[in-house]
């Protein structure tokens, strides 16, 4: 082991980010919809969904402004519906993650041992006496 | 680290960090939306030829706008106090540091088993090496293992100081005669910087904090090299 102290070691390199932060589109300066997991996906689908009721309600009416409101209340439950929707399922997958982790770390540390998770356990005979 | 003009979370290095910037972007969308709400009623309220001078309430909007904000703020609060009791939540760490805050620098020990204790100083802008933050770079980081729950025990010898490494998602008062107690675990090994975020003195935007989180294995060679050093 070289006396080098390991609390020296260099740090990452910071140029590497900055190019995918720049390349973030936020929707009103706020919402970075490429970096926020689901973001893109909830504010397509109610953008889709607003759209597709407000466009339904006028050629149901013929109501301008009316439609308008309609949309945009389409667009606000649907965007706020896929949004919970999408982040319960990843933490659904996170916690699964997590669980399935620790398995394989179970599985590597313990395996060959009498602990090893993944053996069946086998049922000892009593020892004859002699 | 963070890097220039940037606005945003440095990336989590530990769970709760995690956790907390899934709430931020939840409570982002919750703001998002509000925003776009907002803008449309403005535009609305702009652009409509109705007028009626003679209104004096309406019950049915009154209630959707106590309704509403009720549920919003339900919906922000809850995910937020299970982050804030998962943050108190001290399982059986695997290691205690103490980071004493002095001025200008921090100290740490690492006392469970055999006495390492160091001074933690920032490197001057004229000694860095090309590659290394200005202001950031210390001369003995903090070496801890991955994986691993750690509890940090934070005090000050003189003045208020705080410890704070946004990447673990930990900041800590540092009072004198008082030893607070905070929890993490480095999910990866990596280096993480953080500075003091308490006033302090005339620097006290020069003691940084430099958490430096490595395997077990190397966790263990580096304590035996501090201790050989400190018997030398």
């Amino acid at each position: 082991m070289s006396r080098q102290d390991p609390g020296q070691a260099q740090g990452p390199d910071p140029g590497m980010d900055q190019d995918t932060e720049q390349k973030g589109f936020r929707l009103l300066g706020i919402l970075d919809v490429q970096s926020v997991p689901c973001a893109r996906e909830s504010v397509l689908y109610g953008a889709g969904g607003g759209l597709a009721l407000g466009l339904l309600h006028f050629l149901s009416t013929s109501r301008v402004r009316r439609s308008y409101d309609v949309g945009f209340a389409g667009f606000f439950i649907t965007t706020l519906g896929s949004w919970f929707y999408c982040r319960l399922n990843s933490a659904k997958l996170r916690a699964q993650e997590r669980v399935f982790k620790q398995g394989v770390r179970n599985k590597v540390l313990y395996q060959g041992t009498s602990i090893d998770p993944t053996t069946e356990p086998t049922q000892r005979s009593p020892p004859s006496a002699s | 680290m963070a890097h220039p003009a940037q606005l945003g979370f440095q990336d989590a290095a530990s769970p709760v960090m995690e956790e907390l910037l899934h709430f931020h972007d939840h409570a982002l969308m919750i703001v998002f939306l509000i925003s776009t709400l907002v803008l449309y009623i403005i535009v609305a309220m702009v652009t409509t030829k109705l007028t009626n001078m003679f209104i004096l309430d309406s019950q049915e909007i009154e209630i959707i706008w106590t309704i509403l904000p009720a549920i919003i703020l339900i919906l922000i609060a809850l995910p937020s106090l299970r982050i804030l009791y998962l943050m108190d939540e001290i399982n059986n760490p695997h290691l205690t540091v103490k980071a004493i805050g002095h001025q200008w620098y921090w100290s740490y020990e690492y006392t469970d088993y055999q006495e390492i204790a160091f001074d933690s100083y920032m490197v001057p802008t004229q000694d860095l090496s090309p590659g290394q933050f200005r202001l950031l770079e210390v001369d003995h980081r903090m070496v801890l293992p991955t994986e691993a729950p750690i509890r940090v025990l934070v005090t000050a010898e003189d003045v208020l100081h705080s410890w704070a490494v946004p990447a673990l998602g930990v900041k800590m008062d540092a009072v004198p005669g008082r030893l607070n107690q905070t929890a993490f675990i480095a999910s990866r090994p990596g280096v993480f910087y953080g500075q003091c975020s308490e006033i302090c003195g005339a620097n006290h935007s020069f003691m940084p904090i430099v958490v430096e989180a490595v395997p077990l294995k190397h966790f263990q060679d580096w304590s035996t090299l501090m201790l050989e050093d400190a018997s030398l």
